[in-house]
């Protein structure tokens, strides 16, 4: 760059969590003489607005033309601060931001000379790619307004119905032939103590009457292309025929599949012991009877399939809770309760627990089933319950912690197992749609307080169960907020993408099509550019992500943002002597 | 997208801009809908920015919350409307709302604010630090917190101090006291001098009418402010013999003339001089002071201080004309004056009108003080001195008279004790002197032989019915006179105004001279009167504010400006119960003794005999001051901003609009564990509560490090104790808290990175780790080493090493009840319900509320954040209890709600 480059360059403290190991002063001693640097300086909080608007007013007076902000993962601040550059005047892409939290003082707590010097390293670094860093402007698409739901549960059903309400099309796909998921399946839920196919097939109607919305059954997504705002998706239907759509956006609300113990696990096998589904069933029924005998004891064992350790025989335990079983397991010792009291028939309840989790205004329900008399002994997870067979009854043994670990044996008509969530299984979506997942095997946000409903995949949207384990009334919110998400993205009418992507220098480039191979996107087209072929990106489609730069044989590609050039001035930058 | 109609001002309003406030309007401008966002507090956050790190993933609080804080602040489609409540809130017919709001005074014009912190460190008013849940103090001119949006400055008023509103002067004793306080004498000097420029003379002699309506008489006695006062005037004179300032700069033309240079004609001169007028003071005395120097005896008020006082007034450039007694108004006028003040006083004495009253040796006070103030009093040793009557003015010439050694001094009265109209401290002061008070009593006539006073003949008195002004009439006791031998009378009976000169250009009422109360304009424009002359004679402080009040408004008469400006703008009295509760629990404060010169000495000298405090004295007395306007008007601030913002004429804005849809999003309380008696919570020091230890975890924490509140110590095993006043019914709160669990694990974690010696315990009923990541965390927690004790805690008492003692039920492991020492115990409490949400919506239905009284979701499974009142939604732990992430989805939620709303209202 001929012109002398005027660059700010501001190192946060982050009230302690980088400045308690990384000498912040020092580092600004280190790095204020880097050719180009303006001005130097620290901030307790860069991130607050305060500290904002003080840059923004340096911006203005010394007419910077970079900024880099030394502070946290550009995960978490790279929009705030382009957006506080982009207030100031300064292109946002000539703002840099260097990671020295994450990447500095969180991973070397014990070493505060070395993290100060690593420090200094990095904001070079940083300093080196602001001063090769230009203008740059965001690629605007124009977004559809239709949006996709897949999976017809409660959830699905909802956010459909908001979306189609809100003015959007929406195509509601579901890969069963009925609609309603686990809700139309299940009675008396709790803690609301709604029946869930009255709440399922209100939506039905609801969803049949509305102009804006198409639902398919027995339908699977098969083919996904296209970019946030404007995705072409295909739908396979039952008679095997297929719809193309062209939506701007899609929410997955597929929902959990239930856990299913292992052979023996809690006597899972043995004649008598059941799924609380099953149970639930049965007291929706009305008969409290096993092979024609009346019930007069229930076990119920919690946490089957949750909260798991690995052990030989678990070898990918569930270690996460889900959530929802204490508050239905009590819940359903209500309805137990109740229908002993219309039937006058005895009916003893045994609570084998680890915690009970009926946590806010789910206590209640928790209380009430204490005070009609269900019994409640916690067991540990190193002496779990065991489930047995004796003389045509079932035997279960465990040692109640609160009763001096004194093992105590029930004879149980009926053994309970309350199971938990697990992800679903849907291996072709997965393929498709390539969110990612958390530990747990749930879909995975982006974060769970910043962006709770939007994944990796811009303009794919998660809620309900297939995030994480949830109640009804907790999945249904989760989905009306990526209802908002999704509105906000396509009532605007347009979407602003990262101009960060691949670009093709033309005198160097000779179209061997080894870009073309290498792209996961699609996004390289053959281009005939006066009497010579050479590579084209399609903006829209290139995530920028670089897999075609080095395969190039020419160095005849770049991504913007990330070029060479930069990078080895990056590099030169952080191997110089610290003095 | 945007209803277009012109019916709204905004699509939606947001009460309430904490996480779920912040987010749904975030999602709302996302959308393209115009969005309010109504917060009561200075700065938008909530409650949540005040937390160190959240659970399950340890993100800093700040990096969560600043960037929805900074997206709500700047969205294109958000107006944050701060340091503002909602009035009512009501569901028009057409499905929108009409919305009334108030912008709170802040005392700062956030426009100008530059949020650069000078106000607070200049303020000298400390009250406990809510952002940091009372562990530390703060000022009361403040920033919350350093991430504050916007970052303004507030200053919290919650009405004028008593002290300063009781005084006729409205002299900001307050101010003064929080200044001698901060050890900041000079101001508190200057400070005084914006409302009363005679300074020493008040601090010496002043009734002090502040002090009887101090705050403090409600605990064990007043501040004694005069006190205070006293030693910032002695010690400011000390240092400063000479004004620090001469003449203004910004000379005017205008030309004063004031009559009389008592404290309401000096004090007039002040403030007009001030102002660059040209004043001229006439005086018919030798010197100048009026009742300063000629009424009040030495030992009061020695004459050197009325010296030092009245060059306060003179350095401005006023010119006093000694032995000039001012004949008319005309000749004034003649003079050129272009406006006049008269404040000749009240210095004619009332007489008794009985027989032997022109006798040589019948005197009145004034004329008696005024020969011992100028030296012309003949000598009265071992003569009886007789005063008739039961007022301060009667004390004066009695305690004057055994100075002068009189060999007996009666003070006689018509009515008892109680009835006398002096003060008690007075009365009392001349008893100990040696005064003898002779009751019920009352003068015939006097005796005399050869023209000279020689005896009083006296008649006993009862006391009859109530007269008008409410006090018992004395009736004569027929029959009982009886004669006294005396030698001097001095009549101590009331004072008339001295205006004859003025007979024929002014008008009078009752003898007085008549002006505009208000303005003291009297019926010629250019001529004011105050003072005593226009009053009944009352205290100097009264004739100081008079001359203040006539300097003010003569001075917008000769600026040709409104006369209807306002003079001091005043907030309401405080409510001295808020301040007395507030002082709950804490210990009292006694006075510090006021030294005075011992009795037998008193006898025999017109000094002073009160003496004056040690700085250290009138520092530690300045420390009983209650901040009772919280702010004390000190004014610091003002000096330092640079912005010029601050204003303390500022007041609560009202505002209205018509809004689409409202959201609710007001959050909760938390819940105050002190209600859990036997767990010591405000009795024992080192037992905390959550939010507390949130705070000390912070990175913005109060004490830089976890130390223990009581001593500092950092703790080396913690106690972290689970459901406090949540699942309780003896709090009448049965549910779960649903967060206390989860941030209690995280206290652990924290802790335990924080000071790695330290043992951490939790005491639990359930570990509620339900949320994703939330058990992992937790057990996690237990690899880290933290220990888990299934018990529920009963009782924490404090043993003699001033560690906590815990008493528990063992549930867990071999049972049984145990005790357990710690030395530092958090109890963990969790939400209660925010129940003003429903004095919001005035509609004609109510607002519902669920049977524990959070605000009502009608089907919290298919409507999330559905009110009763269409159109009106709830967002986050308004409607219960929730965490972040909960919260944030339900927010979404919300918006979703109010979009779909919004649709309808605009198709419709």
């Amino acid at each position: 760059m001929a012109q002398k480059r005027k660059i700010g360059v501001y190192v946060c403290h982050c009230g302690g969590n980088i400045s308690d190991y990384v000498n912040v002063e020092e580092v600004v001693e280190g790095v204020k003489n880097e050719p180009g640097v303006e001005v130097a300086k620290t901030h307790m909080f860069s991130c607050s607005d305060a500290a904002q608007q003080l840059m923004i007013d340096e911006i203005k007076e010394k007419q910077l033309d970079g900024v880099v902000v030394a502070s946290c993962s550009p995960k978490l601040h790279m929009f705030t601060f382009r957006g506080m550059s982009e207030r100031a005047g300064l292109n946002p892409y000539q703002y840099v931001q260097v990671n020295l939290r994450e990447q500095c003082s969180w991973a070397h707590t014990n070493d505060k000379i070395g993290a100060t010097e690593k420090g200094i390293n990095l904001v070079r670094a940083g300093i080196a790619k602001c001063i090769l860093s230009h203008s740059l402007s965001a690629i605007r698409i124009e977004t559809k307004p239709s949006a996709l739901v897949i999976g017809a549960g409660i959830s699905g059903m909802r956010a459909a119905l908001s979306l189609a309400d809100m003015g959007l099309a929406v195509h509601l796909i579901e890969k069963e032939d009925e609609v309603g998921g686990w809700a139309l399946k299940t009675a008396l839920m709790g803690p609301e103590a709604q029946n869930g196919p009255d709440i399922a097939e209100k939506l039905i109607a609801r969803i049949k009457q509305h102009d804006n919305i198409m639902l398919y059954t027995g339908a699977e997504l098969t083919e996904k292309s296209g970019n946030i705002g404007d995705f072409n998706v295909k739908v396979r239907l039952n008679d095997d025929s297929e719809v193309t759509l062209n939506i701007g956006a899609i929410i997955v609300t597929t929902g959990f599949d239930t856990y299913v113990p292992q052979d023996g696990e809690y006597g899972w096998g043995t004649d008598g012991v059941v799924e609380l589904k099953d149970f639930r069933k049965m007291l929706n029924d009305g008969k409290l009877e096993r092979n024609g005998k009346p019930i007069k004891d229930v076990v119920f064992i919690y946490c089957v399939g949750s909260r798991q350790k690995k052990t030989e025989t678990c070898e990918n335990p569930n270690s996460y809770c889900s959530r929802y079983c204490c508050t239905a397991t009590t819940f359903t010792a209500k309805t137990l309760h109740a229908l002993e009291e219309k039937t006058g028939q005895t009916v003893n309840q045994y609570h084998l627990y680890r915690d009970i989790r009926t946590y806010g205004k789910m206590e209640t329900v928790y209380e009430e089933a204490r005070n009609d008399g269900a019994l409640f002994l916690r067991w540990d997870p190193e002496n779990p319950p065991v489930v047995s067979q004796a003389d045509g009854k079932l035997l279960v043994k465990v040692q109640d912690e609160l009763d001096g670990n004194d093992e105590i044996e029930i004879g149980a008509d009926l053994v309970v197992l309350s199971t938990g969530m697990r992800p679903r299984d849907n291996e072709s979506l997965d393929d498709i749609l390539k969110i990612p997942k958390s530990k747990d095997g749930f879909l995975n946000e982006i974060h769970i307080k910043l962006r709770p409903v939007e994944t990796v995949i811009d303009g794919v949207f998660i809620a309900g169960t297939a995030q994480s384990p949830k109640t009804l009334a907790e999945s249904v919110a989760s989905s009306l907020a990526a209802v908002a998400k999704t509105g906000g993205l396509l009532k605007k009418g347009y979407v602003d993408l990262e101009p960060l992507i691949a670009k093709v220098y033309e005198d160097k480039c000779t179209w061997c099509d080894e870009c073309l191979k290498a792209c996961p996107y699609g996004a390289i087209e053959k281009n005939v550019c006066g009497d010579k072929e050479i590579a084209m990106v399609i903006g829209a489609l290139c995530k920028g992500e670089g897999a075609c730069v080095p395969v190039c044989p020419h160095d005849a590609i770049d991504i913007e943002g990330f070029r060479d050039d930069q990078i080895i001035a990056m590099i030169d930058a952080s191997i110089k002597d610290i003095k | 997208m945007t209803p277009n109609n012109k019916k709204t001002d905004y699509d939606v309003m947001i009460v309430g801009a904490g996480i779920a406030g912040m987010e749904t309007a975030a999602s709302l401008g996302d959308m393209g809908y115009k969005v309010l966002l109504v917060e009561k507090n200075s700065s938008i956050g909530g409650k949540a920015i005040l937390l160190s790190k959240v659970f399950p993933t340890l993100d800093c609080a700040s990096c969560i919350v600043t960037p929805k804080m900074s997206a709500a602040a700047h969205h294109p489609n958000i107006d944050p409307l701060v340091y503002t409540e909602v009035d009512s809130i009501v569901r028009n017919d057409d499905g929108t709302f009409a919305i009334d709001l108030h912008r709170k005074a802040s005392y700062v014009d956030f426009d100008a604010c530059t949020g650069c912190g000078q106000c607070e460190e200049a303020c000298t008013v400390t009250v406990p630090d809510e952002y940091n849940y009372n562990l530390v103090t703060r000022r009361v001119a403040h920033i919350p917190f350093p991430q504050a949006v916007p970052k303004k400055a507030v200053i919290d008023r919650r009405g004028e101090a008593p002290c300063t509103f009781t005084c006729p002067g409205n002299v900001k004793a307050s101010g003064y006291i929080s200044l001698v306080r901060a050890g900041r004498y000079k101001e508190a000097f200057n400070l005084h001098l914006e409302n009363a420029p005679l300074v020493g003379s008040l601090a010496r002699a002043c009734y002090a009418p502040c002090e009887s309506d101090c705050t403090r008489c409600e605990k064990e006695e007043t501040v004694h402010i005069r006190g205070i006062k006293r030693f910032m005037s002695d010690y400011y004179y000390d240092e400063h013999p000479e004004p620090e300032y001469g003449p203004v700069e910004n000379q005017l033309k205008t030309k004063v003339a004031i009559v009389g240079s008592g404290p309401a004609g000096l004090s007039a001169a002040f403030y007009l001089a001030r102002n660059g007028h040209q004043v001229t003071v006439f005086e018919a005395e030798k010197e100048a002071g009026g009742m300063l120097r000629t009424g009040i005896p030495a030992y009061r008020l020695p004459k050197d201080v009325v010296d030092r006082d009245i060059k306060n007034v003179t350095a401005l450039g006023v010119e006093i004309k000694l032995n000039t007694r001012v004949q008319s108004v005309a000749s004034l006028k003649e003079q050129g004056y272009d406006a006049i003040f008269v404040s000749t006083g009240a210095s004619n004495e009332r007489t008794l009108e009985i027989e032997g009253e022109d006798l040589d040796g019948v005197t009145g006070c004034m004329k008696f003080l005024r020969e011992v103030n100028i030296g012309t009093a003949p000598s009265i040793k071992g003569k009886t001195v007789f005063v008739i009557g039961g007022g301060n003015s009667a004390m004066d010439p009695a305690r004057s008279a055994i100075r002068m050694g009189a060999k007996k001094v009666i003070i006689q009265y018509r009515r008892g004790r109680d009835e006398m109209p002096a003060h008690d401290w007075e009365i009392d002061g001349a008893v100990e002197e040696g005064v003898e008070l002779m009751l019920l009593s009352s003068p015939k006539r006097f005796i005399g032989k050869d023209g000279k006073l020689e005896a009083v003949e006296c008649l006993k008195m009862k006391l009859g019915e109530p007269d008008e002004s409410g006090r018992r009439r004395p009736e004569v006791v027929e029959g009982s006179e009886e004669i006294i031998p005396i030698d001097i009378a001095v009549l101590a009976i009331g004072l008339l105004p001295s205006t004859k000169e003025f007979t024929g250009e002014m008008t009078h009422k009752r003898g007085f001279l008549e002006s505009d109360e208000r303005t003291l304009q009297t019926k010629d424009p250019m001529l004011f009167a105050g003072g005593d002359s226009t009053t009944q004679p009352t205290m100097i402080i009264n004739a100081i504010a008079q001359g203040r009040r006539a300097a003010f408004h003569m001075d917008l008469f000769l600026q040709e400006k409104p006369m209807d400006t306002p003079f001091d703008i005043l907030l309401e009295k405080t409510d001295k119960s808020l301040v007395l509760d507030e002082s709950k629990g804490f210990k009292g404060k006694d006075p510090v003794p006021q030294p005075t010169i011992p009795i037998a000495a008193r006898k025999e000298t017109f000094d002073c005999y009160e003496k004056v405090m040690t700085e250290e004295e009138a520092r530690k007395e300045a420390h009983r001051c209650m901040n009772c306007g919280e702010c004390s008007q000190c004014m610091e601030c003002v000096s330092v901003c640079p912005a010029f913002c601050i204003d303390f004429t500022q007041r609560d804005q009202k505002l209205d609009f018509t809004v689409g849809a409202v959201v609710l999003s007001t959050g909760y309380e938390i819940l105050d564990p002190s209600a859990k008696e036997l767990l010591g919570y405000g009795r024992i020091p080192d037992v905390i509560d959550g939010p507390q230890m949130d705070r000390l975890l912070a990175p913005t924490r109060p004490y830089n490090s976890v130390l223990r509140p009581s001593d500092g110590k950092e703790p080396e095993s913690i106690a972290i104790v689970l459901c406090n006043g949540s699942r309780d019914k003896t709090v009448c709160n049965p549910l779960c808290c649903r967060i206390g669990c989860m941030y209690s694990v995280k206290h652990a974690q924290l802790a335990m990175g924080a000071l790695p010696m330290a043992d951490v315990t939790i005491y639990y009923i359930d570990v509620r780790a339900f949320g994703k990541g939330y058990d992992e965390f937790y057990e996690q927690s237990k690899d880290m080493g933290v220990e888990y004790v299934k018990g529920k805690v009963a009782r924490v008492t404090q043993l003699e090493n001033g560690n906590m003692e815990l008493h528990y039920e063992d549930m867990g492991s071999e049972g049984g009840l145990k005790k357990r020492e710690h030395d530092l115990v958090v109890l963990t409490v969790g939400f209660l319900p925010n129940t003003e949400a429903f004095k919001l919506y005035k509609g004609s239905t109510n607002l519902e509320g669920d049977e524990f009284n959070y605000v009502k979701e009608i089907d919290p499974i298919s409507e999330p954040g559905k009110t009763n009142i269409d159109g009106l939604f709830a967002a986050g732990a308004i409607l219960g209890a929730r965490d972040i992430p909960d919260t944030v989805l339900h927010s979404g939620a919300a918006a979703a709600q109010a979009a779909t709303y919004l649709e309808k209202l605009e198709t419709k």
